[in-house]
């Protein structure tokens, strides 16, 4: 485990230490966001990219919770994983695009691969 | 249909409580268990919902913490995976303009912004009136956050209480929700693009840059790739549009 920096320990410590390395440099972004919005017109073709790189960004991350998981997700094998993904989707097309019908699908059929995978 | 701010207020809160907000909640009752295990107090916990409001952030933090890697590693490592909060934040701040609103409410906007809340913000905030997006907006991430930090705090003193196979499937609600997020999300060809791209070139993108930069790198490509698809479509269109 990291120890505290020399002379901060103490009771404050695990609050300083979430502000400091967890909160800070993550509003860092967004309050860089904050002076660039200003300058950005929604219907501008920079923010026309800015959109389409932000889903591939977000879809990146599914990609690699999906592809490299870890904890118990792992236990599943990767056809489960991606069986259950394509689950989900056919089941929110098949509901008339039901958010909710998606995800119990995708859920149930991952659930059912992990009991069977872990030898139930 | 009612038109006022605290009505939109409820609406965004119950539309949030009808699924996404159980969905991150769920997602971040995971940090519990992780910061329980280098000696966080429960507070702390559930106060690394409510101040840093990204999971993937808080899981690096707190892993990195047990892995026991320096805190300027921690701070780089924290700030890489919420560069996305980036075109994310600007992505939707545009959406939530409002005359004179100033630096100080669009930092406070800026903050309840994450993936779920990005997704169904792009998804339902276009159909709503201009006036109307800030209360619905606030209450459907207030409903988030809240949910989240109680979330996390269950996660806590359930730590290691539940089945594998539970387990499995509650890792998997997060994937699984972001990707119908999206999907329902994604209006013409270029959204559609991005997603399938922002998918299959992320093994790829890991084999070149390795964890940690993969996601970026596969979202500038992917995204720039459908944006310039987009543009191409756009372009005869725009000429026609022309007068003659």
């Amino acid at each position: 485990m990291t120890p505290p920096l020399a002379g901060l320990d103490g009771p404050w410590w695990p609050l300083l230490s979430l502000v400091l390395f967890a909160a800070l440099p993550t509003a860092l972004w967004r309050v860089m966001a904050v002076l660039f919005a200003r300058r950005i017109d929604e219907r501008s073709e920079a923010f026309t990219w800015v959109k389409t790189v932000a889903s591939a960004l977000v879809m990146s991350v599914v990609a690699g919770l999906v592809l490299s998981p870890s904890g118990a997700l792992a236990a599943v094998p990767l056809v489960g994983r991606l069986g259950s993904l394509v689950a989900g989707l056919a089941a929110f097309f098949l509901a008339r695009r039901s958010l909710a019908a998606g995800v119990v699908a995708g859920e149930a059929v991952l659930i059912a691969s992990a009991w069977y995978a872990m030898g139930r | 249909m009612t038109a006022s701010a605290g009505g939109r207020f409820l609406r965004g809160a119950r539309d949030a409580l009808v699924l996404p907000a159980w969905v991150i909640g769920f997602s971040l009752s995971g940090i519990g268990p992780l910061a329980r295990e280098v000696g966080h107090p429960i507070e702390i916990a559930m106060a690394s919902t409510l101040l840093v409001w990204a999971g993937p952030a808080q899981v690096l933090f707190y892993g990195s913490i047990a892995a026991g890697a320096a805190w300027g590693t921690i701070a780089l490592a924290v700030c890489l995976s919420s560069l996305r909060f980036l075109p994310m934040t600007v992505s939707i701040l545009p959406l939530l303009r409002r005359p004179g609103q100033g630096a100080f409410e669009q930092a406070l906007l800026a903050h309840y912004v994450t993936v779920t809340t990005w997704t169904e913000s792009l998804r339902r905030l276009p159909d709503l009136p201009v006036e109307g997006r800030v209360p619905y907006y606030l209450g459907f991430s207030n409903a988030c956050i809240l949910v989240s930090a109680g979330m996390t705090g269950v996660g806590y003193l359930l730590s290691g209480a539940l089945p594998l196979t539970l387990g499995a499937g509650l890792l998997f609600l997060t994937p699984v929700f972001f990707t119908l997020s999206l999907t329902a999300g994604a209006r013409a060809l270029p959204d559609a693009v991005a997603l399938v791209l922002g998918f299959a070139l992320t093994p790829l993108a890991t084999l070149l840059a390795g964890r940690g930069f993969d996601t970026l790198l596969t979202g500038v490509v992917a995204g720039t790739v459908a944006y310039l698809i987009g543009r191409a479509r756009r372009r005869p269109a725009d000429f026609e549009a022309l007068p003659p």
